[in-house]
Order: C-alpha cells, then structure tokens, then sequence
C-alpha cells in the first residue's frame, strides 16, 4: 500500500521508459482526457507501464488497468487500488 | 492501372547498412575498392566464445535515426531494417507522407530475429521472474518484426510479408516484392537486416560446421582457396525499393535495374554436394524467367561459402548452368570483406550487383588471393567492364538455393 498517489510526472516518465514516448507531465495533465493512442501510446506499452508498477509497488493491479483509454481514467484506477492496498 | 499488361518490376532506390558503409555511396566505395572490414568481435559479452572474427556495423547509432518509441519495442536487425528502408525510400523519392499508402508494401527476409532483444528478456524472465519480462518481447524477437516496424513507422499499409527460407530467403524476397508489383502493387520496399552478433545469437551459430573460427580476420573467411575454413558471419543489411516500370518512369525517377528473372530450389541442409545441382537448377530457372541466354551474363556474384566441399558445387553449378561461358564470366564475391550476413548476404549482393552496372566495374573478392578452382574470380582490384546483366548466387546453411538475374536500368531514364 501507498500513501503518495502516481502523478502525472511519474506516468510521463514510465511512458517514456516503457514505451519510448516523449510527453512532458503538464503535457499529459492537459490532455489527460485524450486517449492513449493520441500520444502514441499502444496497447502493448500500456501494458509494460502497468507491469512497471506492478514491479515497484509489490501489487497486483486489476485486469481492466490496462484497458485503460485515457491518462485520467488510468491514474484513478491505478491510484485507487494502491491506495486501497492488496 | 488494373487492365494494362504486366510490367516490369525495377529497382528505384537502395538504402544500405552494412558493415563497410552505413550509406550506399560509402558501401560501394569500399566494395569497388575491396576494402576488407571483418574484425575481432567487439561486442560485450562475447569475447569467451569461440567466433572470434565477424562483420560488425560500428557506430551505429539507431538514436540518431529512429524514433524511441520504435527503438524501446525492436531489435538491432530492425533497427538495421528501419533505417536501410527509409534511405531505400527516400533514395527512390518517396521519403516523407505516402501519397497512396495502401499502394505501398514491405516485404523482408529473416534468418534468425533478433536475438539480443530476446536474449534481454529471457534474462529477465529467468533472472527476476516472469513479470519483470517486457510486453515487447511478444512481437521484437520474430522474423516478422522488421516487416512490421517499418510498414507501420512508414504507414506503409499494402499487402505485407516476411520470407523464412533460409539465407537465400534474401532474393526470394525480392522475388516474392516483384511478383506483387506485377500484380499490381505500386511500389515494395523489400530487403532483408540481420543482427547475429550478440551473444545468444552467436552461442546459436556455433554448432553449424561451416562457421570460420578462425582468429585472423585476413584469413577467416577465403572461399575458393585451398586455405577455406569457413564462413564469417555479419550484421546490417539492404532494402530496397521495387516498382513498376511503368509507374517509375511516369514518377520520372532513375531506373537503376530491372528484377528480370529468379528460381530458388532445396538440396538439405549442409549437403553442399547436392547443392550443385540444386544451384545449377536455380540459375537456369532464373535464366528462363528473365529470357537470359548464359552468354548474357556479365558478372557472377557468388555465394562463396568459404567450405571448399560448397566451392566446388558452387563453381561446378556455375559451368553446368553457363556451360563454357560459366569459365569465361567474371565472377565475384565482395562478402569475402565484410561476412555474410545471412538473408541480408545476398541483399547486399544485389546492390553491389546494381551498383557495379552502374559504374562498370566488377569488385575484387577482398582476402582472397590464389583460387584452387576453374574460375575467373576476380581479386585484388576492380575490373572494368561493360556490365548489363548481373547474376546473384545465394544458398543457406539449411538447404536453400537461389539465383536472381538483374539487368542494367535502361540509360534513357537516368
């Protein structure tokens, strides 16, 4: 379980990890309701991103993080299961 | 388009990466001059095994050409793959948006995927658990990868397709690219990258008996000599844009040579006794398609395995298919420079095949200096000569044979 919630700078960073995309946080802030595939994204990266956090924060993410369209959509599901907890 | 009679399938632009040249201008200086590039094996990770000697494509620098976005999801071959391709595109023309992209297909040849990518992953997988491997690993390792990486980066969205056949999968590739243009498809971008050199790749490469491990890089690899031990592996590659004739000269762009003709047979996998037969049959049936008399031909380049028992059935297919001329035709093998890069070996032959035409001149075969077998190899320097019908020899370690005749582009287009 986490008590600091994944922002927009670490999705920005993991998107470039993962995923080879260059989108700056505010960037990704302000567009947070455009779909993924706006910024070049694909389903297979998502997925590395989700697989990412799974890493680092020791816990199971559900199935539909993935399946995520959009940045917003993504960090309320994400964020809500980590803070949550398992 | 649809109701004219077929045309012609023709070569419109080359993009090269090779070990001896990262551009096509640079690759056929050092062919012309037979500048030899083959090097002790610098690679991390590889120097306890026993392949010491390869062609290696030094910095490169796939960050300076490709996007990250491609460059976190491909291997090495498909970085050699997606920069050849869009300097073959860009050499034909046709770089930036495509006009008609449905018009557009790619088609490439692979011999072995890429192996480092999937080396990376598997060490994840068994060094830290199956989570940690990256979804990637799902599409970079295939022998389809590069075919797909370039049509989607290029938005190349006509009828696309990945050769496995093996080395000389490198010019049924370009059978296979002019086949579609002749049915109809504007223009391919058709070729073949290969990444051997890391250390997954290279531990699979030791069992074949034909592999040079042989430590001096000028004497490694010397097919046709007494002293043959084998053959050199290299990385990098060619691609190459295919068009209709027609369609090229309506564009107004050079025609550098025309795809006239192709045949490709199967002897087994290192029976380089029966491989004679199996090449003499592709020659001739490369020969028929093209409506080339053996006379025609005015340079061989050969496969020149570097395994004296496949020099013999090379040199010996190269007389049953030629008959007299077979011993008269200058023949070369500028792979002797930098390795063979398996699918991509004869690749890089055919643009050495178009480039020599061009400039009238036929490279010397580098480190090769005194043959043990009847035929006119060219060695040491260039040898100029009126060239308008090249015939490209190529055979796979498991079995493949191929031939591909390429004629000059005509003069009045240039």
């Amino acid at each position: 379980m986490i008590t600091t919630e994944v922002t927009f700078d670490e999705l920005s960073a993991l998107m470039k990890q993962a995923a080879g995309i260059t989108v700056t946080p505010r960037e990704l802030k302000e567009a947070a309701e455009s779909p993924f595939d706006s910024f070049g994204l694909d389903s297979l990266g998502l997925l590395g991103i989700v697989g990412e956090l799974e890493n680092r924060y020791g816990q199971s993410l559900p199935p539909d993080s993935e399946r995520c369209r959009t940045p917003r959509e993504f960090l309320n599901l994400i964020n809500s299961t980590l803070t949550a907890g398992a | 388009m649809s109701n004219r009679r077929p045309g012609r399938a023709v070569v419109t632009g080359i993009g090269v990466i090779a070990p001896n040249g990262q551009r096509t201008d640079a690759y056929w200086k050092s062919v012309r001059e037979g500048i030899g590039v083959l090097d002790l094996i610098s690679r991390e990770g590889c120097d306890h095994l026993p392949l010491r000697v390869a062609g290696e494509v030094r910095s490169f620098d796939p960050a300076a050409l490709i996007e990250d976005r491609f460059l976190v999801q491909t291997d090495r071959f498909s970085h050699f793959a997606m920069a050849a391709a869009a300097l073959a595109l860009e050499d034909a023309g046709l770089g930036g948006d495509i006009a008609e992209p449905f018009s557009v297909g790619v088609v490439t040849a692979a011999g072995s995927g890429g192996g480092e990518f999937g080396q990376r992953e598997l060490q994840k997988l068994w060094g830290k658990g199956s989570k940690f491997v990256g979804p990637y690993q799902s599409i970079a390792w295939f022998y389809a990868a590069s075919t797909g990486q370039i049509s989607i980066r290029g938005g190349l969205k006509g009828p696309c397709g990945v050769v496995a056949s093996d080395e000389a999968g490198g010019l049924d590739s370009l059978a296979h690219a002019s086949r579609a243009v002749r049915r109809g498809t504007d223009v391919m971008v058709v070729g073949a990258a290969e990444a051997p050199l890391a250390p997954y790749s290279m531990v699979c490469q030791l069992g074949y008996p034909e592999l040079s491990t042989v430590d001096d890089p000028a004497l490694a690899y010397r097919p046709f000599t007494e002293k043959a031990s084998g053959f050199v592996p290299a990385e990098g590659g060619a691609l190459l844009v295919v068009e209709d004739e027609e369609r090229a000269r309506t564009r107004g762009v050079p025609v550098r040579a025309v795809v006239a003709g192709h045949a490709a047979t199967f002897t087994g996998a290192s029976r380089w006794a029966e491989s004679r037969e199996g090449l003499a049959r592709a020659i001739s049936g490369a020969l028929d398609e093209a409506g080339c008399a053996p006379e025609e031909i005015d340079v061989v380049f050969a496969d020149a395995m570097g395994v004296p028992e496949a020099d013999r059935a090379e040199a010996l297919a190269i007389a049953d298919a030629l008959g007299a001329h077979g011993r008269r035709v200058p023949v070369t093998a500028p792979k002797t420079g930098i390795g063979r890069a398996y699918c991509a070996a004869p690749v890089l032959d055919t643009v050495a095949a178009v480039l020599a035409m061009d400039h009238g001149q036929v490279p010397p075969t580098p480190n090769v200096f005194d043959i043990c077998h009847d035929l006119d190899l060219v060695m040491s320097h260039a040898r100029p000569a009126e060239l308008r019908t090249a015939l490209v020899l190529s055979r796979g370690l498991m079995g493949s044979n191929a031939a591909l005749v390429v004629r000059r582009g005509d003069d009045s287009a240039r």
